[in-house]
């Protein structure tokens, strides 16, 4: 059965596209332009995964909301916000209310489908029991390469699918700098040197959360970043 | 101050004219005392013809001498003629013998006494060291004189010999009987009214002076005070924008309610429209390409549904120029949106301590595959260069000075970067000179200097890169200056970032 993605997204055009561009690679997909009909929808039936905007139509905020509210009716639809706008604001935000990625929208569709298959393997994944593991283990660093979890010292550490992506492409090979480019190739975004450095500092604190002391992940000026054994 | 001395010149002219309007009745009443003085001694002399009578060789006798003494005072003269104009008896004295000066009463009296070197041109004092010598004139054919000898008392004020003072003399008759037997004459100098007179003008000098010296200290403050605000005013109207035209600070508008008061607050109105159409520029490229976004992704996602559909082949070429114009587009958005993400980064950035020698190492071992075909020399202090901010942006600043430096470079030899201990960091490249007209413009937000056709097309520039080093350097409590080398082989970008001791 074919999986179903909502997107909610108030111009015509863009939503349009992106159905059509999401049906062509063989999802269910249902759009909605404001929050009120697309939460009534989600009422009567969760999609299998929801692409969300930010600013909705009336509403600049609205897709914010519309995301807090979807995670009250279920914690496992995975949420990815797909927009225009690219303020660490915005990305914080996003996150906090529950969402699973963030994507700006000169993302390319490569990029979107890259995290939704990636969303649904981990969905699938979770549902039933692994019959084969994919694991790699870097010191402390541990990354469930099928379900995309992450753990430091044994305790799971709460990262985006980036994010995700982001630590495995820098710690695949300890002691080598991975530079921007490559990093961002790793983790299906294309983004200025400036995001990748506020998307690190993210990471950083979510790993000092568990662990204060966690300083693996190495600044090489100028190169890029080093995983730090 | 002339202002304020028109307003105040009105004192000492009411003084003046009210001293002399007292003086004009002190007068008055100095002729009535005379007058009084000769009727009197006449009166004591009616009847008396005897004592009148003319005995040549001898003075007048003692009994008149002694009416006139009994009736006179100090300071007059008192003079006895008969019907023949012949001096019968003369006794007195014009002249003050001593005349000691009433001791200062209070602060006005000594200020008075001290300015007498001042006030001494402007007011003639009396002297006591006059002709008092009584001229045959004045017996024979003064005016008052005769009209007493034809029975009519009568006053008349005239000058000394030596016209050194007034004198005031009354003629009285001395009747017997029916006929006038001779006239008395009764004669005083008005040096006394007139030093009193005298003393008073020039308290009321004094006081004008007190006055004026008062009012010019009062204005000197208030002026003072004025030119002082004004100064300061002018000062915070000069730091609050700088060379490259930005608003550094506000001016904090002034709380008085004057007219500087009023010019500083719009002043302070003026800085803050100009600050706020500065950010709304600078905020420009990242709220464009925010709002170009949306638009962008319609082509975008257009073109890629477009590519999944079978397509003749002519249309497939379209549809990749489409793309490869998009891409160029995306890059444009990109580069704009990063100067507003960096802005919002130095802003929320915490500040930590770092070995900038450390940065410049790793970046310019990088920049070896970065920019393969220009070379890098690199010079470092020997000790550590510590700087307060963020190693990640300082490296940022670093980078966009070494693209820049490498885009310029004439090849022939190596962008030269070195730091100083004092934290004075210039990357310097040969090439092309910086045009003349904007050096300190190139550090502002869109604003870029590059000849047209010196970069590939497929690479944008909005002059941002350097507008960036500025905010970097900014954050790390630094300038930036652009200027080319001292012999015109080429650039210099230095950035001064104050060292953290």
């Amino acid at each position: 059965m074919a999986k179903t993605v909502a997107i909610v997204e108030d111009d015509p055009a863009i939503r349009a596209n992106y159905a059509d561009l999401l049906r062509k690679h063989g999802y269910q997909v249902s759009a909605f332009a404001d929050r009120s009909s697309a939460l009534a929808a989600f009422r009567s039936r969760l999609p299998d995964l929801a692409l969300l905007d930010i600013g909705l139509v009336g509403e600049p905020d609205g897709g914010f909301a519309l995301c807090r509210e979807l995670r009250a009716l279920s914690a496992a639809v995975p949420i990815i916000f797909l927009t225009a706008r690219d303020s660490d604001f915005d990305v914080i935000s996003g996150l906090r209310m529950g969402a699973d990625d963030y994507l700006t929208k000169d993302a390319g569709i490569p990029h979107l489908l890259a995290r939704i298959s990636a969303l649904f393997r981990r969905a699938d994944l979770v549902r039933e029991a692994p019959a084969e593991e994919e694991i790699l283990e870097r010191g402390e660093l541990r990354l469930d390469m099928k379900r995309f979890l992450a753990s430091w010292k044994a305790q799971p550490v709460d990262l985006t699918l980036t994010e995700f992506w982001l630590v495995h492409g820098v710690a695949r090979f300890p002691g080598h700098v991975k530079n921007r480019e490559q990093l961002m190739k790793e983790a299906h975004i294309v983004v200025d040197d400036s995001t990748i450095t506020s998307h690190v500092k993210r990471i950083r604190r979510k790993f000092q959360a568990v662990d204060p002391s966690f300083a693996a992940i190495d600044t090489v000026y100028g190169l890029g970043y080093r995983w730090n054994n | 101050m002339a202002l304020v001395a028109l307003v105040l010149a009105p004192i000492p002219w009411l003084g003046y004219r009210y001293v002399k309007d007292m003086e004009a009745v002190l007068r008055e009443g100095q002729e009535q005392a005379l007058v009084g003085t000769a009727r009197a001694v006449a009166t004591a002399l009616h009847d008396r013809p005897e004592l009148l009578e003319l005995r040549p060789g001898l003075a007048a006798s003692g009994e008149v001498e002694r009416i006139l003494r009994s009736l006179g005072r100090a300071d007059l003269r008192i003079w006895i003629i008969d019907r023949q104009e012949r001096l019968l008896a003369i006794t007195g004295d014009l002249r003050k013998k001593v005349n000691p000066e009433p001791p200062a009463g209070d602060a006005l009296d000594v200020l008075a006494r001290s300015l007498r070197p001042v006030t001494a041109h402007l007011l003639e004092r009396p002297t006591e060291d006059f002709d008092d010598a009584l001229p045959e004139s004045q017996i024979s054919g003064a005016g008052e004189v005769r009209s007493a000898l034809q029975g009519m008392a009568g006053r008349r004020w005239r000058n000394s010999t030596d016209s050194r003072a007034v004198i005031l003399s009354a003629a009285h008759p001395i009747w017997s009987g029916e006929e006038v037997v001779g006239a008395v004459v009764v004669e005083e100098t008005t040096n006394a009214i007139r030093s009193l007179s005298d003393r008073t003008l020039e308290k009321v000098a004094a006081v004008t002076l007190l006055v004026f010296a008062l009012g010019a200290l009062v204005l000197l403050a208030f002026a003072s005070r004025l030119s002082l605000r004004l100064r300061r005013l002018r000062d915070e109207a000069e730091q609050a924008i700088d060379s490259q035209g930005r608003v550094k600070k506000l001016i904090a508008g002034s709380s008085s309610g004057d007219e500087l008061g009023d010019l500083s607050r719009s002043f302070s109105t003026a800085l803050e429209r100009l600050a706020q159409y500065n950010a709304y520029l600078e905020k420009l490229g990242g709220r464009l390409s925010h709002e170009l976004r949306t638009p962008v992704t319609v082509v975008r996602s257009s073109l890629e549904n477009l590519k999944m559909a079978a397509l003749p082949d002519e249309a497939r070429i379209y549809t990749e120029r489409a793309s490869e114009g998009l891409a160029r587009l995306d890059a444009i958005l990109t580069r704009m949106s990063e100067a507003t993400r960096l802005e919002s980064l130095v802003r929320e950035s915490q500040r930590e301590r770092f070995d900038a020698r450390e940065v410049l190492r790793g970046c310019v071992s990088g920049y070896a595959a970065v920019f393969p075909d220009v070379k890098f020399a690199l010079s470092l202090p020997d000790r550590p260069v510590w700087l307060r901010g963020a190693p990640d942006l300082y490296a940022q600043m670093l980078d966009k000075l070494a693209a820049n430096a490498a885009d310029f470079s004439s090849r022939d030899e190596p962008v030269r970067i070195r730091l100083d201990e004092k934290g004075a960091l210039t990357v310097s490249n040969s090439g092309p000179l910086l045009p003349a007209e904007m050096p300190g413009r190139l550090f502002e937000s869109m604003v870029s200097v590059r000849p047209e056709g010196s970069r590939p097309p497929s690479t944008p520039h909005l002059g941002l890169g350097l507008y960036m080093v500025r905010l970097i350097a900014q954050f790390h409590g630094g300038s930036v200056r652009a200027a080319n080398r001292e012999d015109g082989s080429g650039v210099v970008m230095r950035v001064d970032c104050p060292v953290s001791s």
